[in-house]
């Protein structure tokens, strides 16, 4: 913590010198964190100004539920809270399947704030959730930093970024209320306990650890990055020879104590002895007892060749228990890698057989745009600050370059990891833009050249006695290269205001970057769509919480709604209704009968909706609008996993013309035309239009001029911009006729001849 | 105790014989054929328009290929041998045949009349006859056509799609052979690196040992990730495309899109952008002469002025509301 200020000749010197000095800056630092924290907290707030205090998109509406459920039914209730109104007919435990650790945070705000009798509506806790947490998030990512580098400013620097980039933003906006909203902090904050017990090698900092690991195990599912991650390191350290009391009491104390906290959640359960995500940790916490276990030999005995024996040792105990692993997995005593966490790395492997998981637009991979749209400028100091990194690889330098490789892999391949890459990104381009300014910014010109600098070089070791070796050595140097020759500083001031104005400018523009980002792409809380109108003003679609609403105001308590699961979380949230599907895909087959629902021609969804007594029927179409997110755009997936299960009745095939396209106009296959999907989409739609002007503005196109006919269902609602439309399922013909005769009587058509529908009528399964 | 077994041993063969001096239809000549040759039948044309002649009490596969280099069928010749296997192994699975299953190759070459008839353009196509009469008899008895447009060259899927098709006749298990080769192969190469490392460690620990190679080995990796080299590997994008008037197009059009190209210019720049960062840092402090050290961060400087302001100028070609830019571009 020296900060060379030392201008001696100035008045105000007393107070950056010795111990006063150290206040004035200890006092200053938390200043700026506040001021930071201050400003995270601030750009967060764009959708709340906007709009509403509102909560946004499709799962945060679920744990907004959850946590209701919570505070009205108290905390032993909400964990074994069976809910009978998702996933019709079968509910769901949601005591056991959720992660409870959000929920659970914004029920002890709530209660301590009535504690204290500020009464605050639990709405506006789950609002502004992230936000709060993001302020912590910088200040952890303060403590992170201070602890990889010696520079004073690069915590603080490190902090600033992570508060203001748009990565970390992108998930933390006010409303966002899902899990990675405390996750983030829970992340950085773990790491920072991490390295300060590896550091220390006190039990105290490996308790901690383990402490805040329980709490993000209950948090957020990602937790089985850290898992991974920990173990990553402490096993690179071991074969760096780094091997250290202090790592082995820091890991075994974490091990132990995080996987016994981790077992409390039901959710994780018996996972981290049974399954493959969590094996590494537990191999790594073998590997170390055999290395501890040798260290403390070689200490008592200093014979080589029982050194050679002993080394042997380890190799073949190491190799027989990871054989012994993978006969477990084989046999099926511990559970193969889940799908989720298997489709990072045999990247084909969820399109083909889990497409649930490869539908998910944010488990898609990551085009460069969307780096620099997340990271900005920090992208590129990102590798120069790793690099910086290898100068002096220490234990803790090490595990940046670690997570820096491991989590860009995995920002690479699904969008929605960029957050895990975030917070190591900021670290490492805070220590190469602090680099910078510790060696621009300083006021005095070196006079002569100094020989300070060879503690970079310091870590040369030669212990072999081969002659090679020596060679070798001498040719290949320990250090890096550009940390060669002694440092000199800078001599002219020409060079230093030069520097230090570009590197201004560029934090300028990161700023200017991560408001304009916040304010365009992240802040629209999706539920509620914005517009510009001609004039300039700002015009808001609501047709969402309208077609909400109105099933609230004026269906039955417990209607069932069929609707693709994206809208099952906001049916149960702002409607009160129970659903069939929702965003806890836990079941795949029920997910796809709905598909198959929808895809199917009217006489083979009918019974589907009878069987599963569904009332109404919700689908999300943007064809007015132009809004590009509905279900026709969707709706090859629900193709595609409708045909996962029953390959023979829904091929995805069908629903391309011979060319290869997708089209919903004149030309589209008659498979398309009949589906469901596709006849509630633009059931009465070219009634809008002119006769034969129909156009569907999300796909450009023009539609046929009859448009499609329904006679299971009848038209419900349609929102005020054809947004939202629900349907009502139409119950069994009174006169015991299919509902396309009853059609067709109504109409006045003449029967068909040929009557071979004699017979009872059953209902036909299929 | 021997006769008895030399008996149970006889006893599969002898009711097969009887059977077949029975009926001697046309499903037990070619189906004794199909055990002797431990595979699909090759058939042609007169052969396909006799067993696929109803009234039929069978059913019967036939895989239309060609195998021959010269159409150059890619898919024909990977899916070949799966399919050998998967008939060798569902006719072991029912040698009593109760499932009544025939399997057929026809080639072009020995059948293209047949390839005619059925206006085939595209090779392989696997079609399912199912029997015309008897238990599980479909009445239609037209063939059933396996899709092959999902690129699928394994014997799993054929084999659950005949399971469907026909789901009342037993389904053999389909086993994939153990690859004694494949695993031997393996064994000799882990021996022999084993061997390799420990005779050329003490050459290659100070290599391994090396700083500058693993600083360079993740910078490169960090690179090509964050550069989104794993979004060209999965979605297999083009390298390059041409823009319509002659040209090349370096740069895809849309936020979503990305050549691969593309994505190596972009991290090019990131990498002398960093690169220029480092030396700013690092290099620049360490060089005594007052002089050098001015053009260097001079250079430096003017370096990373005009890379960010490129990238922010190409960046700006992917996203085009963007408002922010610096002087050059």
């Amino acid at each position: 913590m020296a900060v060379t200020a030392t201008n001696s000749d100035s008045p105000t010197s007393i107070f950056f010198k010795g111990e006063t000095g150290r206040n004035t800056r200890g006092l200053l630092r938390l200043i700026i964190l506040c001021t930071i924290a201050a400003a995270a907290v601030a750009s967060r707030l764009f959708s709340v100004i906007r709009f509403e205090s509102i909560i946004h998109e499709f799962d945060p509406w679920f744990n907004f539920r959850a946590t209701k459920y919570l505070i009205q039914h108290g905390f032993y209730n909400f964990w074994d809270w069976f809910d009978d109104r998702t996933w019709h007919p079968l509910g769901r435990v949601t005591g056991g399947t959720l992660y409870p650790g959000l929920m659970v945070t914004s029920g002890a705000i709530y209660h301590f704030l009535r504690f204290l009798t500020l009464p605050v509506d639990i709405r506006n806790i789950c609002v502004l959730l992230a936000p709060a947490f993001s302020g912590l998030t910088a200040f952890a990512t303060y403590l992170l930093t201070s602890e990889m580098s010696d520079s004073p400013s690069a915590g603080l620097l490190a902090a600033c970024f992570m508060g203001i980039t748009p990565g970390y933003i992108s998930r933390s906006v006010a409303g966002s209320y899902d899990n990675e909203a405390i996750a983030i902090f829970l992340l950085v904050f773990t790491f920072y306990l991490w390295i300060k017990a590896v550091k220390v090698g006190s039990v105290m900092w490996g308790g901690l650890t383990a402490l805040f690991y329980g709490y993000m195990v209950s948090a957020w599912g990602g937790y089985v990055f850290i898992t991974n991650l920990i173990p990553l390191h402490a096993f690179v350290l071991i074969c760096m020879g780094r091997f250290s009391p202090r790592l082995y009491v820091s890991y075994t104390t974490w091990y132990a104590l995080g996987t016994l906290a981790s077992m409390q959640i039901p959710f994780v359960g018996f996972l981290p002895i049974r399954s493959s995500d969590h094996m590494s940790a537990l191999g790594i916490f073998g590997l170390i007892q055999l290395v501890g276990f040798t260290e403390y030999i070689r200490a008592q005995l200093p014979s080589k060749q029982f050194q050679t024996l002993l080394r042997a040792m380890v190799l073949i105990v190491f190799g027989v228990a990871f054989g012994g692993l993978v006969l477990l997995t084989v046999s099926g005593t511990i559970a193969p890698w889940s799908g989720r966490f298997y489709s990072l790395w045999d990247t084909g492997y969820a399109k083909i057989h889990i497409p649930i998981i490869a539908s998910v637009s944010e488990h898609q991979p990551t085009a460069w745009p969307a780096f620099f749209f997340d990271l900005n400028m920090l992208i590129w100091l990102f590798p120069a600050g790793v690099y910086m990194c290898f100068r002096n690889l220490r234990d803790e330098q090490v595990f940046v370059v670690i997570y820096a490789v491991l989590s860009s892999y995995f920002a690479g391949v699904m969008v929605r990891l960029m957050l895990t890459l975030t917070p190591i990104v900021c670290v490492a381009a805070a220590m190469a833009l602090s680099q910078i300014l510790d060696t621009f910014l300083v006021a005095e010109a070196p006079a002569e050249p100094s020989g300070d600098a060879t503690k970079a070089n310091g870590s040369a070791s030669s212990n072999g006695s081969a002659n090679i070796k020596d060679k070798l050595n001498s040719a290949i140097p320990e250090s890096l290269r550009s940390t060669k020759a002694p440092l000199v500083g800078i001599y002219s001031y020409l060079s230093k205001s030069l520097t230090a104005g570009a590197v201004t400018a560029y934090l300028l523009l990161f700023v200017l970057h991560c408001t304009w980002v916040t304010s365009n792409a992240y802040s629209s809380p999706s539920v509620v769509l914005a517009s510009r109108l001609p004039d300039g003003s700002q015009h808001i679609i609501d047709d969402y919480r309208e077609a909400y609403y109105w099933l609230r105001q004026n269906t039955k308590q417990d209607a069932k709604v069929m609707s693709w699961w994206d809208y099952g979380y906001q049916i149960g949230g702002m409607a009160d209704r129970p659903t069939l599907v929702d965003n806890n895909t836990w079941n795949n087959t029920h997910i796809a009968t709905v598909g198959k629902a929808m895809s199917s021609r009217e006489e083979v969804s009918y019974p589907i909706m009878r069987q599963h007594e569904v009332d109404y029927v919700l689908v999300v179409f943007g064809g007015l609008l132009g809004y590009s997110g509905d279900d026709i755009n969707k709706f090859l997936w629900m193709v595609r996993i409708a045909e996962g299960i029953w390959p023979d009745e829904v091929k995805e095939r069908d629903f391309f013309t011979a060319r290869g396209e997708y089209r919903v106009d004149d030309e589209a296959t008659p498979t398309m035309k009949n589906s469901l999907m596709y006849k509630m989409s633009y059931y009465n739609y070219n009634s809008l239009f002119p006769a034969g002007q129909a156009q569907d503005r999300v796909r450009g196109s023009k539609l046929p001029a009859t448009g499609p006919e329904l006679s299971t269902l009848e038209e419900a609602f349609t929102s005020e911009n054809w947004i939202i439309r629900i349907y009502k399922v139409k119950d069994l013909d009174n006169l015991g006729r299919t509902h396309q005769e009853a059609g067709a009587f109504g109409k006045g058509n003449k029967r068909k001849k040929g009557g071979k529908r004699r017979g009872a009528r059953v209902l036909r399964v299929d | 105790m021997k006769v008895l077994q030399a008996l149970t041993a006889l006893l599969p063969l002898g009711v097969f014989g009887a059977k077949k001096a029975a009926t001697g239809d046309r499903f037990q000549t070619y189906h004794s054929k199909q055990l002797s040759a431990g595979g699909p039948v090759k058939i042609d044309d007169k052969i396909y328009a006799e067993l696929t002649k109803g009234p039929r009490d069978y059913s019967i596969t036939v895989l239309l290929t060609a195998l021959e280099a010269r159409f150059g069928c890619n898919l024909c010749n990977e899916f070949q041998p799966e399919w050998e296997m998967l008939g060798k192994q569902w006719a072991k699975g029912d040698r009593n045949a109760e499932g009544r299953l025939l399997f057929t190759t026809l080639d072009f070459l020995d059948g293209k009349n047949t390839f005619q008839s059925l206006q085939m353009q595209t090779a392989p196509v696997l079609l399912l006859f199912p029997p015309t009469t008897g238990p599980n008899a479909k009445p239609d008895g037209a063939p059933v056509r396996f899709d092959f447009s999902s690129g699928t060259n394994k014997a799993e899927p054929i084999h659950s799609w005949l399971s469907r098709q026909l789901p009342s006749i037993p389904h053999p298990q389909f086993v994939r052979p153990i690859n004694f080769l494949k695993i031997g192969v393996a064994i000799t190469a882990v021996l022999g690196f084993i061997t390799f490392a420990t005779v050329a460690a003490p050459y290659i620990l100070p290599v391994i040992q090396n700083r500058n190679l693993w600083a360079a080995v993740s910078l490169i990796a960090v690179l090509l990730f964050t550069s989104g080299h794993m979004f060209n590997h999965i979605r297999k994008v083009p390298y390059v495309s041409g823009d319509g008037k002659g040209g090349v197009s370096y740069f895809a059009g849309g936020f979503q899109n990305q050549f691969g190209l593309e994505t190596q210019i972009v991290a090019a720049m990131y990498g002398v952008l960093s690169f220029a960062t480092i030396s700013l840092a690092l290099k620049v402090p360490r060089m005594a002469d007052a002089r050098t050290q001015q053009i260097a961060v001079f250079v430096w400087g003017g370096v990373i002025l005009g890379m960010y302001s490129f990238l922010l100028s190409v960046f700006r070609i992917k996203n085009g509301g963007y408002p922010f830019w610096l002087p050059p571009f």
